[in-house]
């Protein structure tokens, strides 16, 4: 089972008051909405079946609802759902589902903006059942505000779900393009590459040292080329990064071999007075893996004809 | 000296450090730089801000493209209310550093630059100036 929406969104009964008060939903509000239950209970399928033909009749909504049996089981869900709302009670566990309904809504692809639009189309609905009725005045005012604000309600907490769901989404693509990042290749027996691109950062610095010390460790290697040449800035802490990186290598008795160093980072590094004496250094990748492969007892030869 | 473009940019987390970069880096295409000079002022950039973020507990920079008349440059200002710096001139003199860092980065900066001063005053904060020129008019 997933973990509750509410524990992930860090809902508690604390947010829950704020909110109903925010809202300015309160006890007089949950009673009206309990009294008008039965109304609603008598008038649910109709309701529901006059909101999927709306649904259905708009181009937007209606290429995600081509499924009947879909569209069936949608019916049964938006029932109780839409009973929900005149329980005349808001806990943690009608979040809990109002978070579900959002982030089930999201995961689907539906747009908030459509979300609103359904949302005020039921709106609707229910306001001609509470005109139909034939109470006027003050008491049919006061019910359809509070019918208003536990949709309002119910729709802010939608509209969490959604935000939620798009940067857990992002979380997601950024871990993965960070793994993208850091890819260790082996170009030969007992020599690795490992290409650098774009900005380091402590978090990727972090994460291309280990990269760079398993692949040693599994590959047995001898010897790593870090190639900087997507490195758009090479300053002290990229430097320093470099330095530790080669440091913790030569522990596994492995050499660093960088490469991809452009006229303007060599200069800029020494105007910094960064030392990289400890490091191999070759201007291009090809040079660097000449001599990566000299380390290891191989040599790059012409290949001669006719022999 | 005219200003032609002044923005203000906020250093709070790490992530600000490439924004400010990458925004001198743009404004020394604008300023005409060569590639050179356009590394040296961005790698002054990137140094500079991660002082105010790191020691100084975040603060702001400034970045303008500005002209006197002859020739066209960039300023850049970093503000922060930190701790300000406390022995200034081994900090400029460099490999000197409270954190566990090379302590290259503000000297290695006043090298990267034309012209540098800073204010530094002990439990205010710290405010580096540097400016940079193109080297050729074009
Ligand atoms: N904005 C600041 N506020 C307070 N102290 C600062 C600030 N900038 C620099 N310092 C002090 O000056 C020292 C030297 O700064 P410098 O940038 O040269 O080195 P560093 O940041 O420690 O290491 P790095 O080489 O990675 O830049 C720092 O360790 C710190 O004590
Ligand atoms: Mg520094």
């Amino acid at each position: 089972m997933d973990p509750s929406l509410t524990e992930v969104l860090q809902f508690d009964e604390h947010q829950l008051r704020t909110r109903l008060a925010f809202f300015r939903i309160g006890e007089e509000e949950l009673d009206r909405l309990a009294a008008m239950r039965p109304l609603m209970e008598e008038a649910t399928a109709q309701i529901v079946s006059l909101f999927y033909e709306h649904l259905l009749s708009q181009p937007e909504t209606r290429d995600f609802l081509d499924d009947p049996v879909l569209v069936d089981r949608l019916q049964a869900k938006q029932t109780a759902y839409f009973l929900q709302l005149f329980e005349g009670r808001v806990d943690l566990a009608y979040v809990e589902n109002r978070f579900r309904v959002g982030a089930a809504h999201e995961r689907l692809g539906v747009p908030p903006r459509w979300y609103i639009g359904a949302f005020d189309r039921y709106l609707g609905l229910v306001r001609e059942r509470l005109i139909g009725r034939g109470v006027a005045g003050a008491e049919l005012v006061a019910d359809l505000a509070a019918v208003e604000r536990i949709m309002h309600f119910d729709a802010a907490l939608a509209i969490d779900a959604y935000v939620a769901g798009h940067l857990a989404t992002h979380a997601r693509n950024q871990a993965a393009l960070r793994e993208l990042a850091s890819p260790v290749i082996r170009v030969h027996d007992r020599v690795l590459l490992l290409p650098l691109v774009g900005t380091i950062d402590s978090f990727r610095a972090q994460q291309v040292m280990e990269s760079a010390l398993l692949g040693v460790s599994e590959e047995q290697a001898r010897v790593l080329i870090l190639d900087i040449a997507g490195v758009a800035v090479v300053d002290t802490q990229v430097a320093d990064h470099l330095l530790k990186t080669t440091a913790a290598l030569r522990l596994l008795g492995a050499k660093t071999i960088l490469t991809g160093i452009s006229p303007q980072v060599a200069r800029t590094i020494v105007e910094l007075g960064v030392d990289l004496k400890t490091l191999h250094t070759r201007n291009k990748l090809s040079d660097g893996l000449e001599l990566a492969l000299s380390l290891v007892g191989r040599e790059i030869t012409d290949k001669e004809r006719g022999s | 000296m005219t200003v032609l473009v002044s923005e203000r940019l906020t250093i709070a987390v790490e992530g600000d450090v490439p924004v400010v970069r990458r925004r001198a880096r743009e404004l020394a295409q604008a300023a005409h730089f060569d590639a050179f000079a356009s590394a040296a002022i961005t790698t002054a950039a990137s140094e500079l801000s991660r002082n105010a973020l790191v020691h100084g507990g975040g603060g702001y920079a400034v970045v303008e493209h500005v002209s006197d008349g002859l020739r066209e440059g960039l300023r850049l200002v970093f503000v922060d209310e930190g701790p300000g710096i406390l022995d200034i001139d081994r900090a400029l003199r460099g490999g000197y550093s409270t954190g566990r860092s090379l302590g290259l980065g503000l000297s290695g900066s006043r090298r990267l630059v034309d012209e540098f001063h800073v204010e530094t005053s002990l439990g205010k904060g710290t405010r580096v100036e540097v400016v940079k020129w193109a080297r050729f008019r074009r």
